[in-house]
């Protein structure tokens, strides 16, 4: 069974639509009212549904830069996008709604994923879920210009060391994120994700991304299965969840590339626990322990996303998010076997 | 090679191995004379010096430079080299290297102003530094030798980036694809970085 319908949109609109009225900070830019943060906070998320955009995605941090053509067209409830890599192996993205499909031409394997998290922006707008505010607070910044745009920009600060802060650029005509920063604790920048240029209130094409979606003659085609699953029933129990986040999902299901997901050498399936506190996600992988593969342990990052993995008696425990090492580690130490 | 004092005509063929024009086995015993002799020394350098100087300014350097750029690199030689990682050949000593305190075939990582790296075949890179301040220094133990929950320790991941560890991120980054950072953000973001690279 496909995983779908999950809820953590509706978690993360929560910390944007109710992050400013816990925001205790005067306000630097005497230009913006408190309520006006909440306003734009929505309008990113508005123009994010709602407006055709066309442009170069450049995202990099730790010593990587990748790029990304990339069209986003709307037409009444559905979004369209195209996203063609830009930077090493040629890779297209393309994506109607919640359905996914990643082609790889040199190789003609195309992935089909159904996304049940990326639809439906009016569950986030009807989300009452409250408390992210605790963990962040939303300040505005004034103004500034993105590849071209005026810009708002928005600083969200992290209430405690176990989740990053965020500056935002939205455009100002239209609310578009134009940029973003992940900041480390000392407000380093991690990792920077932002239009190199982009024009806003294209004419939509949303034919052309379908077509190319139906069109996989020649393409092996891989489905990824997401099988939903609890930890208890696998045997696991997380006994202290980081503050702030909460388990948005559970799965098993495979890890390996598409294409190396069958036949005999195919891995043992892994236990996938996905946790939220509404702004980052934290993941959290079970498998069995195997010598062969497991050889070291490590912790490690790379721009915003660090990787913590270690042995856990017969298992092999990875843990993967957008938050600082310490947030892993907690993950990682709370896990706990279940006496069977 | 017994070289008598420096003389004038050595001089001039010191001279002309500067401009490239001697070669054969005459090279040699200059290069024994004027290790030997300070004045050639200080011609040898001022002569390099001035070509330098000809070609850009950003080249002119004092003799005491060079003197001691040789005195540090000598001094570091021989606080390393370290073998860090056994060769391929040497994996039967795997279990004495990992016993024996775990600096091998390890990850570290280091600001150092030598580095060697060698990306080996099984994903242990090989790294020897010269150069006091490892970061890090992530020991590659034994399978099986790391008791469960001992701490790992920090590392680059672009150094452990194998196809392995980007199982993981295309898997989390389906999940982390979207945040309220609003969809197409943190959606590209994923789509852009090339994770699931196949």
């Amino acid at each position: 069974m496909v995983l779908r319908a999950l809820a953590p949109l509706t978690l993360a609109w929560a910390v944007l639509a109710h992050a400013a009225p816990v925001c205790g900070q005067p306000l630097v830019a005497a230009s913006a009212p408190q309520n006006d943060v909440r306003s734009w906070l929505l309008r990113i998320h508005d123009a994010a549904g709602r407006r055709n955009f066309q442009g170069t995605f450049v995202v990099s941090g730790g010593g990587y830069v990748a790029s990304a053509r990339i069209s986003h067209f709307c037409e009444g409830p559905n979004q369209y996008e195209r996203i063609e890599s830009l930077d090493g192996k040629q890779r297209k993205v393309y994506r109607y709604n919640e359905v996914v499909h990643t082609v790889w031409p040199a190789s003609h394997i195309a992935m089909i994923e159904q996304r049940g998290m990326l639809s439906s922006f009016p569950a986030l707008l009807q989300a009452g879920d409250d408390g992210i505010g605790d963990w962040y607070e939303v300040r505005a910044e004034g103004s500034d210009r993105v590849a071209g745009h005026d810009a708002d920009v928005l600083a969200v600060r992290a209430r405690d060391p176990l989740r990053y802060g965020y500056r935002l650029w939205a455009d100002h005509a239209s609310g578009l994120l134009l940029r973003a920063e992940v900041l480390g604790e000392k407000g380093d920048v991690l990792e920077t994700s932002a239009f190199s240029e982009v024009a806003i209130g294209v004419r939509p094409q949303p034919e052309a991304v379908l077509q190319a979606m139906r069109r996989l003659d020649g393409y092996r085609v891989v489905r990824p299965l997401l099988t939903p699953t609890r930890l208890e029933s696998e045997g696991w129990t997380m006994r202290q969840i980081a503050p702030g986040f909460r388990q948005v999902s559970c799965v098993s299901r495979q890890i390996d590339p598409p294409g190396e997901a069958s036949g005999a050498s195919a891995s043992p399936p892994v236990v996938q626990s996905i946790y939220s506190d509404g702004l980052t996600y934290v993941s959290v992988f079970i498998e069995p322990f195997r010598p062969e593969r497991h050889t070291r342990p490590f912790l490690a990052a790379v721009g915003a996303t660090s990787t913590l993995a270690q042995r856990q008696g017969d298992w092999w425990v990875t843990v993967v998010g957008d938050t600082p090492p310490a947030t892993l580690r907690m993950f990682a130490a709370a896990l706990e076997r279940r006496k069977p | 090679m017994a070289i008598g004092p420096f003389d004038e005509s050595a001089r001039e063929r010191l001279s002309a191995m500067a401009d490239g024009e001697i070669d054969g086995v005459e090279p040699a015993s200059l290069c024994a004379g004027w290790a030997a002799d300070e004045a050639a020394r200080r011609d040898w350098h001022t002569w390099h010096l001035i070509g330098d100087v000809l070609r850009s300014e950003d080249l002119a350097s004092d003799p005491r430079r060079d003197r001691e750029l040789c005195v540090a690199i000598r001094t570091r030689l021989q606080q390393e080299p370290v073998v860090l990682a056994p060769s391929r050949g040497l994996a039967g000593h795997r279990g004495r290297w990992a016993v024996g305190g775990a600096i091998a075939a390890g990850m570290v990582l280091f600001v150092g102003t030598f580095t060697v790296i060698h990306p080996t075949n099984d994903a242990s890179p090989v790294v020897a530094q010269a150069d006091r301040g490892p970061v890090a220094v992530a020991p590659a133990p034994l399978p099986g030798t790391v008791p469960a929950g001992e701490e790992p320790v920090v590392a680059d991941m672009r150094m452990i980036r194998d196809a392995q560890l980007d199982r993981y991120l295309a898997a989390h980054k389906q999940f982390a694809g979207t945040s309220a950072l609003g969809v197409p953000s943190a959606f590209l973001r994923g789509a852009t970085l090339d994770t699931a690279s196949r």
